[in-house]
């Protein structure tokens, strides 16, 4: 049985804006599934309507097998981590922890015993009876993620909690939320536009743009397979070129001919390949390129390389040394297993 | 901080602050001291209880001080239970919201007497409420609504004055809740009126004692409804104390009941502001 | 303190305008017609009475008067204290509005921008005539004038009003000093800025909209203020308020009494609304910067 399923949801606004169009996504109990995306793609209304802060204007939520989808986010087994915390500022950290189980009446010994169990696993004990502008931005996302547990909800739904904190802290604090994901077991569902975070963090990441699913797959698929010119560019970084198909496994590009594995379907728009594919330095064999370097980066691990070929512009790779070490010329190899065609326009 | 700095800032502070600090101090001075029989007018200045006494002992006191009470507390706490669901109402603008604001608001900039007057044609005895009473056959004959005993003409003015004072200071407040607190508490399982009782009143907490304190203490000290609207078998603070004070020029005693008229707003304005806190906070924090 | 406008409701782009549904037109329908009587009603009533004719008056049955006339009007004007009432208060109001400004200004300089100990406490103080019932501090203020042996009633006036209101004129006037920006001070004076140049440049643009709201909020107190207008200047000196008690009390005389009404509120609410206007306008002040 799924934790939570969208059958069909679109979510239109008052004022005509479509956020969401036909959104169909299944989530297994205990999985943790991230809904990227950038601004305006739709994600968080999305986890809002799973929430229950919106009516999807068609389609139906479940939870569980059972239909939730006009049940008002009070009456919902799942909680919510607010971008903002959104931590109640009149109540202490324990208070706040306390106030979902109080609402739900469950008893007082069981309530205490909850709250003082979550604070400790949590390390704030000794913060206990602060206010909540008392604590660290840190400590703030970690009250709020404990008092969302507190609820014991089968679902938990984070709406980018890290987007708060230093990059130092987002670490430490992607991490304790996963440990915590997997101790509890809760099912969550994890909203952001940071790439990185969603691959780190994420069993399955859902890529949305323009209130639609481009790709939904393990962050590996994501990453390796992309299927659409926008999950290619919005994960990582990618080179787009245009392509004739020859055969099956022989496509022309402005680079030369390539030769593929995976053969180009009939909506396939572009050849996609990621600037670390590259076999360095080879010069013999099939799918050889040479080029002239127009420009380049040093960046600490590798060097940024960009390359110009008329009709393939912004085509760049890693070069994995460092860059007094190369001539104004590259040479590489892709192998045939890296190449992929992807469909969709160019953002 | 040197002497220089101090000297800056008590040379900047003495016309504005100053002025306030000796000005309502020197009235409250002879206020007081008037009511134990210095300052007078005409004859000798003398220490005396004469007047605390003859005051306190007379039975339109005493009627005065429960009345003006009577009508401040309903006052206060009317306008902020009226003014709270309208401003939760306001929260989030909409369509039209700008506009029913500055009308509901509109009352705050007419002067007391000309409220009055407005209200006195409408609830006149052959005013438009009246006939409309008759015309849908509540009532044969014209109700005397003016002056009328219950004092709900006054109750009325009074609710119409300070309604729209307690809703803007209530707006700011609930306005100033994050989107993201009130769905917090949503999600959390707290229903409309929990969200009231646990996050909404307690954060405003502070604007709702501010509108209770000026409320209280403005509709305590009235004047110009009361003479006007107000019931006539009974006086309130400000009518008697005027009262004395031109018959006869009893000005020790109006000066008596002046003083008893800030003591019922300092008292009754603090009472009401803790009663605010504790019941809002349940007590237990703050 | 009340802060005039309405506090602007920040929403991030991504919240969309709620626009009304089913139950909120109703409300809106249902406010509405609460707001019509709350105010077209009476002030409708109100001019319907300042232009009854005298020769056919406004009787009962009657629903609207029979006809109307601007009699009363000329009546009221010629044979009544009105006009030296109106001399009274817009010469008394112009006059309160200045000079409570210009006491206000050094104490609201000094709360926007120095910290001392005790800010608090003043910064409370200042609102100590707002807590003073108005009848209270009316009548023992003649006492005090009287015991001081100082005979003008407008001089007195002036005093009482400057200190009633100096509490909305020091209130506005802190945010207002608040809101000079010093980059730009140090601005002016880096482009060697004289004095009175760096008052123009970096404290004008920000003070210019909170002189004008201290002016105008505090001459429409004046003019409406009833309690030490009645107690201090009677009988001698008349303002209009003083003259619609005298309408409205014990000798009620109902079209005068509104033509009196309106002369006093009309002109009070086209300065709100001019007010308003200037609030929302932007002001170059609080634009760029950390703003």
């Amino acid at each position: 049985m799924t934790a939570l399923r969208s059958i069909d949801v679109s979510k239109v606004f008052e004022d005509g804006f479509t956020a969401l169009s036909g959104i169909n996504l299944s989530v297994e109990p205990g999985e943790f599934v991230t809904l990227l995306g950038p601004s305006g793609c739709g994600k968080t209304t999305l986890l809002k309507i799973f929430a229950g802060f919106y009516a999807p204007t068609t389609g139906r939520i479940e939870q569980n097998g059972a239909d939730v989808t006009n049940a008002p986010p009070e009456k919902r087994d799942t909680a919510m981590c607010f971008q903002s915390y959104a931590l109640f500022p009149h109540l202490s950290v324990a208070e706040n922890v306390e106030f979902g189980p109080k609402q739900n009446k469950v008893p007082k010994d069981d309530r205490v015993k909850r709250v003082n169990e979550l604070l400790r696993q949590v390390d704030l004990e000794a913060n206990r009876d602060k206010l909540p502008n008392k604590l660290s931005g840190g400590q703030q996302q970690r009250v709020a993620l404990t008092r969302a547990l507190a609820m014991r909800p089968s679902v938990v739904l984070f709406d980018e909690p890290l987007s708060n904190l230093d990059a130092k802290l987002r670490e430490q604090v992607r991490r304790e939320i996963r440990s915590l994901q997997r101790e509890f077991g809760f099912t969550a569902i994890y909203v952001t536009h940071d790439q990185s975070e969603a691959l780190a963090m994420s069993d399955r990441v859902v890529v949305m743009n323009g209130g639609k699913v481009e790709q939904i797959g393990d962050p590996e698929e994501v990453y390796q397979r992309p299927e659409t010119a926008f999950v290619a560019d919005f994960i990582g970084s990618a080179n787009l070129l245009p392509f004739e198909r020859v055969d099956d496994h022989t496509v022309d590009t402005p680079l030369g001919r390539f030769t593929v594995d995976d053969p180009p379907v009939a909506d396939s728009r572009f050849l996609c390949w990621r600037p670390e594919a590259a076999d360095y330095g080879v010069s013999e064999g099939e799918n050889v390129v040479a080029s002239d370097i127009s420009e380049r980066a040093y960046q600490g691990a590798y060097t940024d390389v960009h390359i110009a070929v008329p009709g393939a512009p912004d085509q760049r790779l890693h070069w994995p040394g460092s860059a007094s070490s190369m001539s104004d010329r590259v040479t590489f190899r892709l192998p045939p297993d890296r190449i992929r065609f992807v469909r969709g326009e160019l953002g | 901080m040197t002497w220089r700095r101090t000297l800056l800032i008590v040379a900047l502070l003495t016309p504005g602050l100053g002025v306030i600090l000796v000005m309502i101090g020197s009235v409250f001075y002879v206020a007081v001291m008037q009511s134990f029989g210095y300052y007078n007018l005409v004859g000798e200045d003398s220490f005396s209880l004469e007047h605390w006494q003859k005051v306190l002992d007379s039975k339109q006191f005493s009627r005065a001080l429960s009345y003006s009470a009577y009508i401040a507390v309903v006052a206060a706490i009317g306008s902020v239970i009226l003014a709270y669901p309208i401003a939760i109402w306001l929260r989030r603008p909409f369509r039209g919201s700008l506009v029913i604001s500055a009308l509901l608001k509109a009352p705050l900039f007419v002067p007391g007497l000309v409220a009055s007057f407005l209200f006195l044609n409408v609830i006149a005895f052959h005013g438009i409420v009246n006939q409309l009473l008759m015309w849908i056959g509540a009532t044969d004959a014209p109700i005397r609504l003016q002056n009328d005993r219950g004092a709900w003409g006054v109750v009325f003015l009074q609710l119409w004055k300070n309604l729209p004072f307690a809703l803007l200071l209530l707006t700011g407040a609930v306005q100033s809740i994050s989107d993201e607190v009130l769905d917090a508490a949503r999600d959390l399982g707290a229903g409309s009126f929990d969200r009231f009782r646990k996050v909404i009143a307690p954060l405003t907490v502070q604007a709702m004692q501010a509108s209770l304190i000026i409320i209280f203490i403005g509709a305590a000290g009235d004047f110009a409804f009361q003479v006007t609207a107000g019931p006539t078998n009974v006086q309130s603070m400000a009518q008697y104390m005027v009262f004395l004070k031109d018959s006869f020029g009893r000005w020790n005693q109006a000066a008596v009941v002046g003083v008893s008229l800030m003591g019922l707003a300092l008292f009754g304005s603090l009472v009401l502001a803790v009663l605010a806190r504790v019941v809002l906070r349940g007590g237990a924090r703050w | 303190m009340v802060s005039l406008a309405d506090s602007p409701t920040a929403t991030a782009p991504k919240k969309r305008l709620r626009t009304g549904g089913t139950l909120n037109r109703i409300l809106m329908v249902l406010l509405l017609t609460v707001v019509t009587i709350w105010l077209v009603v009476p002030f409708t009533m109100a001019v319907l009475w300042s232009l009854v004719d005298p020769e056919t008056g406004w009787n009962y049955p009657d629903l609207l008067p029979p006809s109307l006339t601007v009699l009363r009007w000329v009546e009221v004007w010629t044979t009544t204290a009105l006009p030296q009432a109106i001399a009274n208060s817009y010469m008394l109001a112009p006059t309160v509005a200045v000079v409570t400004l210009l006491l206000a200004s050094p104490t609201a300089y000094c709360f926007a921008r120095y910290d001392f100990p005790g800010k608090g406490l003043a910064q409370v103080a200042t609102l100590l005539p707002l807590v003073v019932p108005g009848f209270v501090l009316a009548i023992f203020f003649s006492s005090l004038i009287f015991s001081l042996g100082i005979y003008s009633r407008f001089l007195s006036i002036l005093m009482a009003h400057c200190v009633l209101f100096l509490p909305y004129a020091i209130r506005i006037m802190t945010v207002s000093f608040g809101q000079v920006r010093q980059d730009l001070i140090d601005a002016a004076r880096d482009l060697g800025a004289s004095p009175f140049a760096v008052f123009r440049a970096a404290y004008m643009p920000a003070l210019l909209p909170g002189i004008l709201a201290s002016l105008i909020i505090v001459f429409i107190q004046s003019i409406e203020e009833f309690a030490i207008a009645f107690i201090v200047g009677a009988p001698n000196f008349t303002t209009i308020p003083s003259i619609l008690y005298s309408y409205l009390g014990y000798n009620f005389i109902r079209p005068n009494a509104a033509v009196v009404s309106l002369i006093l509120v009309v002109p009070n609410v086209l300065l709100m609304l001019g007010l308003e206007r200037l609030l929302k306008s932007a002001n170059p002040a609080q634009m760029g910067g950390k703003g």
